[in-house]
């Protein structure tokens, strides 16, 4: 991918990013590249980056290049036996978190969690058919969209979640004709409860039959139907091509990605019409929008650094990553639960909207919650991991930690890009006791607060 | 899994003391009620529940002719009056009806209802029709004009695993959620809170972290000392309600000064096959409900306690073709507890004189006849006694919910 692919329309507001006063290329940003398009980065990778530059280390985590340890050399071959061997979903969650965790691409994976949560399909209802539906998403992450359309519409998951086989001619149920035009594509405001009626004749006929998709032509409703304006015998994928070619699709996908690259607040109505306008004449094309973004001078503004929440999946496999514990490694299977009593049920979202995400993944019960994870991992056992974490350790081989200070200073630049102010240092070195002596236990418990201060949960 | 600590054991509590939340500023507040401890339970049927089948107009002729496969025999159903009777699974539903506890609000909804389940949820939780994003719950909102708790008690509880309802989402008045005892367990020998600065009264992001944090902390503690009184509970159903129910009552009679609860019942958006789904989640309602009023009573507390149950919108009044119902308007909203004035309120939406709706759609929709927040206001200003004019941006005509 080059620059050339960001013209004109919109390069008013998505003027790419170079370093300078008012944005410098310094730790904290290199930080904030990897929590917002990845799941955290090593000491040595985060430095890497710092050295490269921008452009270089964008570079990197497109084609997924960006990380430089904690990827197996047999990880293609062990993703593949852990996907064959997962008989139920709790090793599909399994599965997936050990992709987020060792795979060479984190941020096709953060793009998987952004489609998972947009065409939201619980196993609840869908069983194994979601994991399918998974490699589909992962396959087409930054294709045209369309092409990921099509593929989720002729998916078996989607449409027997939303009731798809059993909406024959003659008597057709509304469920994927609404949901389809309400949150896959076009968005509430662009389609009448006419068009959701015509939408379910249109899509008769699409069903599932020994777990594959079928067509059946019998039980399709051949009739002329008036569907968004356009009035002709539509079968369901003359739909999905009046879908792709409506302008507010386009404006839909640019929200979705905005929403999970850019923060709190941030995701402001100009900006994401300009995006949309850049899809439209590009077919869709996601990969640009995300490059696009992620290259740019508002994803790298100061005042949208630590504006975003992190979602319980980047929380959790980010700790990990951030603080090299590869080998023994958490357990994914543990990990995934982890991740589901922080709110996001990996596979098993509540309903079709997903999850709200934002301010939603603060509750009472998911900050004590992150707190337990965080003692949880620091000391290894409740993880699934043979060992504790050594604080001391990894600090030293960074060639930092004289002391408990510099040991709780070495993990917020490593965690958050930079120690937040001195009081928050502080507030930490205090609560740790004012008996506390430099063990490996007491520099355990440091972190622990770190990575659960509200603070922390920002990137 | 958890190499969990006996955490009633420790001695690392911290005894917080008045804690009256660090947020807090001197505006002028409704005064406390004189008839303190009044609590709602606001119960969430997630999905869309189809009224129809719940309050049932059995003696009207459009009920037979649109629903084939889904009509529920008369002869089963426990007749109210009539015209209509409740669906069979709704035994524990009848008892309340019978001792006074239940009223029926019938064909409850807004002008131009949305069938859209996020836009319309949106709608009756912030009590507003063109929801902005900035606007705040109707009961966060109403909270916010009285005092919080000082017993380090949560403004608001959401009883389960869900996020917090927007419906709970104050300026300062804020939720916490609990799924169980074990959510007040805090890891390892630190007091966390320690850590937290104080947030100022600002309204950002930062502040809200801060903010929530020390009130989850906060919470944890206060959950833990209820958790200490071990008391078993009641007996309720085996089921996610029941259970949710449960934790509610246990914190009530723990002493929380918790005014409003909130718990989920999820899975009533039946596109397909809808019947026995339909039949269970009212069984598990009624008997949910039931149990929880009865627990109650037995401590003494159940006179100030009301629930509420609604949903964000009916279902068709014809079924669909897969033996199931798309996205209705009206449906009935449940007040129980020995406060209400029991029996039906408004009339029975027909089946026959509906609402056309879209222009040349050839089937319309039952017909609003109540707009909910004509029941929201009640509730605030009689129930709650709080103001409901700015929670619900505007006055609404009151309805005789409550023995006098």
């Amino acid at each position: 991918m080059s620059t050339e692919r960001q013209t004109a329309s919109t390069s008013k507001h998505w003027a790419p990013y170079a370093p300078g006063p008012d944005a410098p290329w310094n730790l904290r940003r290199v930080v904030y590249l990897h929590r917002r398009a990845g799941f955290a980065a090593t000491w040595s990778e985060l430095q890497r980056d710092l050295a490269d530059g921008p452009k270089a280390s964008i570079d990197r985590l497109l084609s997924g290049k960006a990380r430089m340890e904690g990827v197996p050399s047999d990880f293609a071959a062990v993703s593949e036996t852990l996907a064959q061997r997962a008989d139920n979903p709790t090793r599909l969650k399994a599965w997936w978190v050990y992709r987020m965790l060792f795979g060479p691409d984190p941020l096709t994976e953060r793009l998987v969690l952004m489609w998972h949560n947009h065409f939201a399909t619980s196993a609840a209802k869908v069983g194994m058919a979601g994991q399918r539906q998974n490699q589909i998403f992962r396959e087409s992450a930054r294709a045209p969209f369309g092409e990921l359309l099509k593929r989720i519409v002729h998916d078996p998951a989607l449409l027997i979640w939303l009731d798809a086989p059993a909406s024959h001619k003659g008597k057709p149920n509304e469920n994927l004709a609404r949901e389809l035009m309400e949150l896959f594509t076009l968005g509430l405001g662009h389609f009448t409860e006419k068009d959701v009626k015509a939408a379910a004749r249109t899509l008769t006929g699409w069903t599932v039959e020994k777990g594959v998709f079928k067509d059946h032509m019998n039980l399709h409703d051949p009739g002329e139907k008036t569907l968004l304006g356009k009035t002709g015998p539509w079968k369901g994928d003359d739909m999905v091509r009046m879908l792709l070619e409506h302008p507010a699709t386009a404006e839909r996908l640019a929200f979705r990605i905005c929403e999970i690259f850019l923060g709190d607040g941030a995701v402001d109505p100009t900006i994401v019409k300009s995006l949309a306008t850049g899809l439209r004449e590009r077919n869709l094309d996601v990969g640009w929008a995300v490059e696009t973004v992620l290259r740019s001078e508002t994803f790298f503004a100061e005042a949208n650094l630590g504006n975003r929440i992190l979602s319980p999946p980047e929380y959790v496999v980010g700790a990990v990553r951030a603080l090299e514990l590869f080998n023994p490694a958490p357990s994914t299977l543990i990990l995934a639960e982890f991740i589901a009593n922080l709110g996001q049920n990996l596979f098993y979202p509540a309903n079709v909207f997903g999850w709200p995400g934002g301010r939603s993944w603060i509750s009472s019960r998911s900050i004590v919650g992150r707190y337990n994870y965080a003692v949880a991992l620091v000391g290894g056992a409740d993880v699934g991991r043979g060992a504790a974490f050594d604080p001391w350790a990894l600090a030293r081989r960074h060639g930092q930690g004289k002391d408990l200070a510099s040991v709780v200073a070495f993990h917020a630049e490593l965690i958050l890009g930079r120690v937040p102010d001195l009081s928050w240092r502080n507030r930490i070195l205090d609560t740790l006791g004012a008996e506390a002596i430099a063990t490996a236990a007491t520099a355990r418990q440091a972190v622990a607060l770190v990575l659960a201060s509200p603070e922390a949960q920002l990137a | 899994m958890f190499n969990r600590r006996d955490f009633l054991k420790s001695s690392t509590l911290v005894a917080l003391a008045p804690t009256v939340p660090g947020f807090l500023t001197s505006v002028a507040r409704a005064a406390p009620s004189q008839r303190d401890g009044r609590v709602l339970v606001v119960i969430e049927l997630k999905g869309g529940n189809d009224g129809i089948n719940t309050i049932v107009p059995y003696a009207d002729p459009g009920y037979a002719k649109n629903r084939p496969s889904l009509c529920l025999p008369t002869a089963q159903l426990i007749k109210v009056n009539d015209h209509v009777g409740l669906h069979p699974a709704l035994r524990g539903a009848a008892r309340l009806l019978e001792s006074q506890r239940l009223a029926i609000v019938q064909g409850v909804s807004y002008p131009n209802p949305s069938r859209s389940h996020d836009r319309s949820m949106s709608i009756w939780q912030t009590a507003r029709l063109n929801p902005e994003k900035q606007d705040l719950g109707w009961l966060g909102s109403a909270l916010d004009a009285s005092d919080p708790p000082t017993d380090g008690s949560p403004g608001a509880v959401l009883s389960g695993i869900d996020a917090p309802p927007r419906a709970l989402e104050g300026q300062r008045s804020r939720a916490a959620t609990m799924s169980g005892f074990e959510d007040a367990y805090v890891s390892g020998s630190l007091n966390p809170r320690r850590a937290i600065a104080e947030p100022g009264t600002g309204s950002d992001l930062k502040a809200f972290m801060s903010r929530s944090f020390l009130d989850a902390y906060t919470s944890a503690d206060r959950l833990k000392e209820v958790a200490r009184a071990k008391d078993p509970g009641g007996v309720y159903p085996e089921t996610q309600l029941g259970e949710r129910l449960r934790l509610i009552a246990q914190l009530l009679k723990g002493g929380f000064h918790t005014r409003v609860f909130y718990a989920i019942q999820a899975g009533y958006d039946n596109h397909y096959g809808q019947a026995a789904i339909h039949a269970q989640l009212l069984g598990e309602l009624g008997n949910s409900v039931g149990a929880f009023l009865d627990d109650l009573a037995v401590a003494k507390l159940a006179e100030r306690v009301l629930v509420l149950c609604f949903s964000e919108f009916g279902r068709t009044v014809q079924e669909n073709g897969s033996a199931g119902t798309d996205h209705g308007t009206a449906g009935p909203l449940l007040l129980a507890g020995p406060c209400v004035k029991a029996g039906l309120v408004g009339t029975t939406p027909s089946l026959e004189d509906l609402d056309p709706g879209q222009g040349e759609l050839k089937q319309g929709e039952l017909k609003v006849g109540i707009d909910f927040r004509q029941v929201y206001a009640t509730v605030l200003e009689e129930w709650l006694e709080l103001p409901s004019k700015t929670a619900l941006a505007g006055d609404f005509k009151r309805l005789p919910l409550f023995q006098k």
